[in-house]
């Protein structure tokens, strides 16, 4: 079977309209204007398999967003192909637009002042979904995020988690096979957050959609996806597992000690000593992965150490230095 | 696709209903010029005995009628999707498998105006009231045969300012070129003067215009002034300038989207 997304050579280049401060360049800018080349996407190639959750990684303008819009059709790409599902995105076919949905942020899907319900009875005719289906699928919605008591309130009186909830159920109503998602938890508190994920998680697994989705919270990331794409400076940096993604980008591990006056000690001399304020009252060192062994039989042996723990770094650490690279 | 209209209906008549008192600040703005022309050109007619043959019982009659036709054929499509291209609002709607200008806006708009209409029939009795207009030369048949000429009148001044509100994929300036067409229509339409008060070069542009389809066509049709040739003639003009302007918009709207999609939807 072929990949449901599959992205060859994407690009994308903005013309964004430069000109300096001062009436000036106000007025020359306005018979000439300079443009200047933003390169957004460049050349990017992946391909995702039907029942995927990949997190798409990356700082901000790092042309996550502006890839996703292209995958849902809303961009014209400058250069390249993509093809989900069997369809070009840009050419905005209503059979490509009846089988995806792109949840963006707070960009609302439903209409402010009315019931979130009245939205939901239009999606249904929007993407002609015969009642008993509507009804099906509006009990499962029903059921992972509790929308009920939610239904009956004008959108505008209901809470930025509420109404997250309302957003994404109204993009999901027509049971779509590709789910682009554009920080779904944004705004969100924790336990906001947590539920948003479960649901995401179950719907994956129930119905078998591909899910992309982009998210400044790692922990969207670690607790859905087990693959990451990175994108940074609109290059593709990194596209795996995320079990691996420290192994490649920062072979690291880290060390960490209980130890008996822990200010004496020079631990510069075994590694390089890193902050952890979560866990003051121990001494962290990173050093490499396969130097462990060896720096831990010397650590025992050279300190009065307590307690030593070995584990990888934290995600963010090492995304932070597949960015830096 | 009946349902689909159906529940965009319920969705934008509620939607509307949110907004009555702006809606009625709206009406009250929209009476003030016409119901103007209707005192003052009454004034001059009776002051006068007639103004080039027209009574002040003509031009009571024809500002009267005038009020329904505007409310029918007139549109708010630059208000209600302008600014959803400028700050990309859009962007959610282009995603769905419906066509955002001839569904939803449209529907919102026939809302709006249904709406409006309910607010203005009791001023409209009020008006009629006060200026005791003589009505006689109505005929059923001449309403009757309006309310067709005022659906296509509606629909053309629909897609002419459609197609200038997909001009904002364009340019921000879009309500100022709006301002210039609305310019336009009180000239050539009849809404400022009727048109055979008009100096004759204008007359003969309007011929050529759309915008006598918006209020004069449908007024004469109303108040029985026109030949059956003429009737005729004026909906072949509806029908082919509904053509001409699906097209313009058709045109205007598949240019403007890829642009919004190329520079940053």
């Amino acid at each position: 079977m072929s990949p449901t997304i599959t992205v060859q050579q994407l690009s994308k280049t903005y013309q964004v309209p430069e000109r300096e401060g001062g009436f000036g360049a106000a007025v020359r800018s306005f018979f000439k204007r300079k443009y200047k080349d933003v390169k957004a996407v460049q050349q990017v190639d992946f391909k995702i398999e039907q029942g995927e959750v990949v997190g798409f990684l990356g700082p901000n303008g790092a042309g996550k967003t502006t890839t996703l819009k292209m995958l849902s059709g809303l961009l014209h790409p400058t250069g390249g192909k993509a093809e989900v599902l069997g369809f070009t995105p840009w050419e905005l076919r209503p059979d490509y637009l009846r089988s995806m949905t792109l949840v963006m942020g707070q960009r609302n899907r439903l209409s402010w002042d009315i019931p979130a319900a009245d939205s939901f009875l239009l999606n249904q005719a929007i993407y002609r979904i015969p009642d008993d289906e509507y009804k099906k699928t509006y009990k499962e919605l029903d059921e992972l995020l509790e929308l009920e008591p939610l239904m009956k309130k004008p959108v505008r009186n209901l809470s930025l988690g509420e109404r997250m909830k309302c957003e994404i159920a109204a993009g999901l109503l027509h049971r779509p096979k590709v789910l682009f998602l554009d920080e779904p938890t944004i705004g969100l508190d924790i336990t906001g957050q947590v539920r948003i994920r479960e649901f995401l998680r179950e719907y994956n697994k129930r119905t078998g959609a591909t899910i992309l989705l982009t998210s400044h919270y790692m922990a969207d990331v670690t607790a859905l996806c087990e693959r990451i794409i990175i994108i940074h400076h609109g290059n593709l940096k990194y596209d795996g597992g995320i079990s691996d993604l420290s192994k490649k980008i920062a072979p690291f591990k880290l060390i960490g000690m209980m130890l008996t006056e822990p200010d004496s000690h020079d631990l510069s001399k075994y590694g390089e000593p890193v902050q952890n304020e979560e866990d003051a009252a121990k001494k962290y060192i990173q050093v490499k992965a396969e130097d462990v062994t060896r720096v831990t039989s010397k650590l025992l042996a050279d300190l009065p150490i307590h307690d030593i723990t070995i584990t990888d770094p934290p995600i963010e650490d090492v995304i932070e230095q597949a960015f830096n690279q | 696709m009946y349902l689909i209209f159906q529940r965009l209906w319920q969705v934008n008549w509620a939607e509307q209903w949110q907004y009555r008192a702006n809606m009625l600040m709206y009406l009250l703005y929209w009476l003030v010029s016409p119901i103007m022309y209707l005192a003052v050109w009454t004034s001059i007619a009776n002051a006068n005995g007639s103004v080039n043959g027209f009574t002040a019982n003509d031009f009571i009659t024809y500002y009267m009628t005038l009020l329904i036709c505007d409310q029918v054929t007139s549109n708010i499509v630059i208000h209600i999707f302008g600014y959803k291209i400028q700050d990309g609002t859009l962007s959610g709607e282009l995603v769905k498998p419906i066509h955002p200008m001839l569904t939803n806006a449209l529907i919102n708009n026939i809302a709006f105006k249904v709406l409006m209409i309910l607010g203005f029939l009791p001023i409209w009795v009020i008006l009629f009231f006060l200026f005791k207009p003589d009505f006689s030369s109505v005929a059923l048949s001449g309403v009757l045969l309006s309310i067709p000429a005022m659906i296509l009148g509606f629909f053309v001044s629909y897609m002419i300012s459609a197609a200038i509100t997909a001009l904002a994929f364009w340019t921000t300036r879009v309500y100022s070129i709006h301002e210039f067409y609305f310019a336009l229509i009180l000239l050539f339409s009849g809404q400022f003067v009727p048109l055979p008060l008009m100096p004759k070069l204008v007359q003969d542009i309007a011929q050529y215009l759309p915008f006598q389809l918006f209020m004069y066509y449908p007024i004469q049709l109303i108040l029985g002034k026109l030949s059956t040739e003429q009737i005729i003639q004026g909906f072949v003009s509806g029908v082919i300038w509904l053509g001409i302007s699906t097209v313009l918009f058709n045109w205007v709207w598949k240019n403007g989207v890829k642009r919004y999609s190329a520079v940053g939807a």
